[in-house]
């Protein structure tokens, strides 16, 4: 006759509660550090929000300060590195995923590819400033910071497209075949359109990241401080993190509200566009996949 | 082995024929005795023996089908297991032969008798024995070339079955040995079929054997050379 | 073996994945407009076989294909021969159903497209699915997601899909191991119907299947040779189905079907 059951041995109870307890506390701790920063920037930012900071240009005067060269530089960057960083890094994902013969050479392309992932972003900076500013005359233009920040980004796209084609399963690409499909018809009908939603989500994640970056841009030559906004991809340009750097490095306090104030701008770009990816990602996989 | 339990069915359903067989070879023999040697408290026996064979031809029976619908035979078990609803069938019939070889012996318990057809009997009734014997041992065995043997040893019985016909009408004289004599006739009759049995049982098992169904012998035609 | 023209001819047929010879010596011929079923235990390279007769193992970049497969006396693996065309003219239906997550219409189109039979789409694509018994079930909208139809109903209309394009072979690799026992049973009575018009070979684990199904069973075998380091399949024996199931010539044939393997 086994013993009737009992409600576990109050031991090992004892040790999981302090476990999850543990755990609780860590995640408190991250939770909270976020909090305080969140909150302080928005208690300093929100109140100096308004139509004529988004539309303003910057001035020697905290309260007419606004971000608008900010705004709009940061829109021309980053649609330079959207443009460039997309069909070249999403090229190559596919290439190196479904064409490249898996060997030694491939395996060494992996290896780097990764690495360049985690260069710190200044060498991008100086990388932009030799290569497009210099080299390719092209000066300190939102082209030139556009296209420094699609290299920085273009590592994390081919990573994220290969990830994003090795999730299709092989099953759809034998199954195109088996048709008597070509391999490119059968990446370009069956395999591209699934993988295009995470993807798409990947990309945005890398954009994102990409939109707060501050020392590439310094490095190869963006203004801290501008008065117009830039028109042409010749044009010299800022962008919203060194706009925001520039106020809190000002003596006035009233800066600090500013830059308060931009940030929070900042944030809620940010904001949107991981929300953007998250609904994405959402609304593709209620399509269930074999 | 993965399929160890029917195999050790099919296995045990053999040594059940294979019991089953000796025993009707044993009713036969009893049967045969109680003639020969006059000794008539045998074929009640004879008769009471039947129930076993009966048993047995109906387990026999049984598993046979339920094996074909759980177990999905295929080749060689699939063979031995039309095989022994064969041979069940047809030792059930030597066992029926063996009852009115039997029931006939009491009828004429009271009738006089003659050695010279009694001896004639005793051959047909021995041959016969020994093919029921060998054509078991043939299954047991799987051994194709006694299977061929038995048509071998059917013809003596043919033989015998014909001339009994000379033996009966050399004893018509008297009325109640006649009576005997035609009794007697039925008798070898039996035995002739039962060699017959022991026949269709050795085509049977050379079936299972090659896997190709030839007939050993029949009415219309001799026996061919293999 | 009475094929009067074989569809297939192969000789000394193998396939080695590097070091590794999966299966080897395989010769037989394919009868047209019969069933042949390929059966064996696991790991005797049957699938690993039926994916050279539409150059499918053309995708796994360390294999390679030894020996000779002739298609309609033309030598499939010579290096001008198409191997889209070949799959085009040579279907195949995988064990798992795979189809395309897109609309039924779309799955059944995508093969056309890719072969430019787009001349009366709807009709074509209505007629593949009746010929693979699933236009009364799907009729209704066929612009309905192809992933939220059952399994039984993905593999016809995988099968519709493969029959679109108008093949003169279709493989089957164990199309219908994932299904449930009516599931099952559709497939069968739609290979049976299918083969008045196309040469079937089909892979099955099961050998009732093959039994109740084929025409044609060849049995394979694993082939362990003596360290036990190499394990290869061979083609033990070819004949019609009856005879396999009723009187195989080869002991290792018997001992399988039997059960008795192992």
């Amino acid at each position: 006759m086994r013993p009737a059951l009992s409600a576990g041995s109050r031991k090992g109870r004892l040790s999981e509660t302090l476990f999850v307890g543990a755990l609780l506390l860590a995640v408190l701790i991250g939770v909270a550090a976020l909090a305080a920063l969140v909150i302080s920037v928005l208690s300093q930012g929100i109140p100096r929000l308004s139509i004529e900071f988004l539309t303003s240009l910057p001035s020697r005067f905290a309260e007419k300060a606004g971000a608008r060269p900010a705004i709009f530089g940061t829109l021309w960057i980053i649609s330079v590195c959207t443009l460039f960083s997309v069909p070249v890094g999403i090229g190559a994902a596919i290439y190196l995923e479904e064409f490249a013969k898996k060997g030694r050479l491939s395996t060494l392309i992996d290896v780097n590819i990764a690495n360049l992932a985690g260069v710190p972003s200044i060498i991008y900076g100086l990388l932009g400033l030799a290569l497009f500013v210099r080299m390719f005359a092209m000066g300190r233009s939102v082209l030139a910071g556009g296209l420094t920040l699609g290299l920085l980004v273009l590592p994390v796209i081919v990573i994220v497209g290969r990830e994003a084609l090795r999730a299709v399963p092989s099953s759809i690409r034998e199954g195109a075949l088996a048709l008597g499909a070509t391999k490119w018809q059968t990446i370009s009908r069956q395999v591209l359109p699934v993988a295009l939603p995470s993807f798409m989500t990947g990309v945005i994640l890398a954009i994102s990241r990409a939109i707060g970056e501050t020392a590439p841009l310094i490095a190869m030559g963006a203004l801290t401080y501008v008065t117009f906004v830039p028109k042409a991809l010749g044009d010299r340009f800022t962008a919203l993190p060194i706009q925001i750097f520039n106020w809190t490095s000002r003596p006035q306090a009233e800066f600090l509200d500013t830059a308060a104030a931009g940030i929070v701008v900042l944030l809620v770009v940010l904001l949107t566009m991981n929300t953007a990816a998250v609904l994405l990602r959402h609304r593709f996989e209620k399509v269930p996949r074999s | 082995m993965a399929k160890r339990h029917f195999h050790d069915e099919l296995h045990d359903l053999e040594i059940k024929m294979l019991a089953m067989g000796g025993d009707v070879q044993a009713q036969v023999g009893l049967a045969l005795k109680g003639l020969i040697e006059d000794e008539s408290h045998l074929f009640s026996k004879v008769v009471e023996g039947d129930d076993l064979i009966d048993t047995y031809y109906l387990e026999i029976e049984r598993t046979v089908v339920d094996l074909f619908a759980l177990q999905t035979p295929v080749a060689s078990d699939l063979r031995l297991l039309t095989v022994l609803l064969h041979i069940n069938l047809h030792l059930e019939r030597v066992a029926d032969m063996a009852v009115n070889m039997a029931k006939i012996g009491a009828l004429a318990e009271e009738l006089p008798r003659n050695d010279s057809v009694l001896t004639h009997l005793q051959e047909m009734g021995g041959i016969a024995l020994k093919m029921i014997g060998a054509t078991m041992d043939a299954f047991a065995r799987r051994d194709l070339d006694l299977c061929l043997e038995l048509p071998r040893m059917d013809d003596p019985i043919d033989r015998l079955n014909r001339g009994m016909l000379q033996e009966v009408l050399a004893i018509s004289d008297d009325k109640r040995l006649l009576e005997w004599g035609i009794r007697m006739h039925v008798v070898s009759r039996q035995i002739e079929r039962i060699g017959d049995h022991a026949v269709d049982i050795a085509e049977q098992v050379a079936y299972l054997i090659t896997g190709e169904f030839r007939e050993f012998t029949d009415a219309s035609h001799p026996q061919g050379a293999d | 073996m009475s094929t009067d023209k074989p569809v297939f001819k192969t000789r000394d047929l193998g396939v080695r994945y590097a070091d590794n010879v999966a299966v080897a010596g395989i010769t037989m011929d394919i009868a047209e407009n019969q069933i042949t079923a390929l059966i064996g235990p696991s790991g005797c390279g049957k699938s690993t076989l039926i994916r050279c007769f539409n150059r499918m193992n053309d995708l796994i970049p360390s294999a390679k294909v030894m020996g000779e497969i002739l298609y309609r006396d033309q030598n499939l693996y010579l290096p001008e021969v198409d191997p889209v065309e070949v799959r085009q003219r040579i279907g195949m239906v995988f064990q798992k159903p795979n189809p395309f997550p897109k609309s039924i219409y779309e799955n059944v189109a995508f093969g056309l497209r890719a072969n430019g039979m787009t001349d009366n789409m709807p009709t074509r694509v209505e007629e593949a699915l009746k010929r693979a018994a699933l236009w009364d079930e799907v009729k209704r909208d066929l612009k309905t997601n192809a992933l939220s139809l059952s399994g039984g109903q993905q593999q016809r209309l995988c099968i519709a899909r493969a029959l679109a394009v108008e093949p003169d072979v279709i493989l089957m690799d164990e199309p219908a191991s994932a299904l449930d026992p009516i599931a099952t049973a559709r497939i069968e009575d739609l290979a049976r119907e299918l083969k008045d018009q196309y040469t079937i070979i089909i892979v099955t684990h099961n050998m009732q299947q093959a039994a109740r199904l084929s025409d044609f069973t060849a049995f394979l075998t694993v082939d362990v040779d003596e360290t036990e380091s190499r394990r290869t399949g061979v083609l033990v024996e070819y004949a019609e189905t009856s005879q396999i199931f009723t009187r195989p010539k080869d002991p290792r044939t018997e001992a399988y079907i039997t059960g008795r393997f192992g």
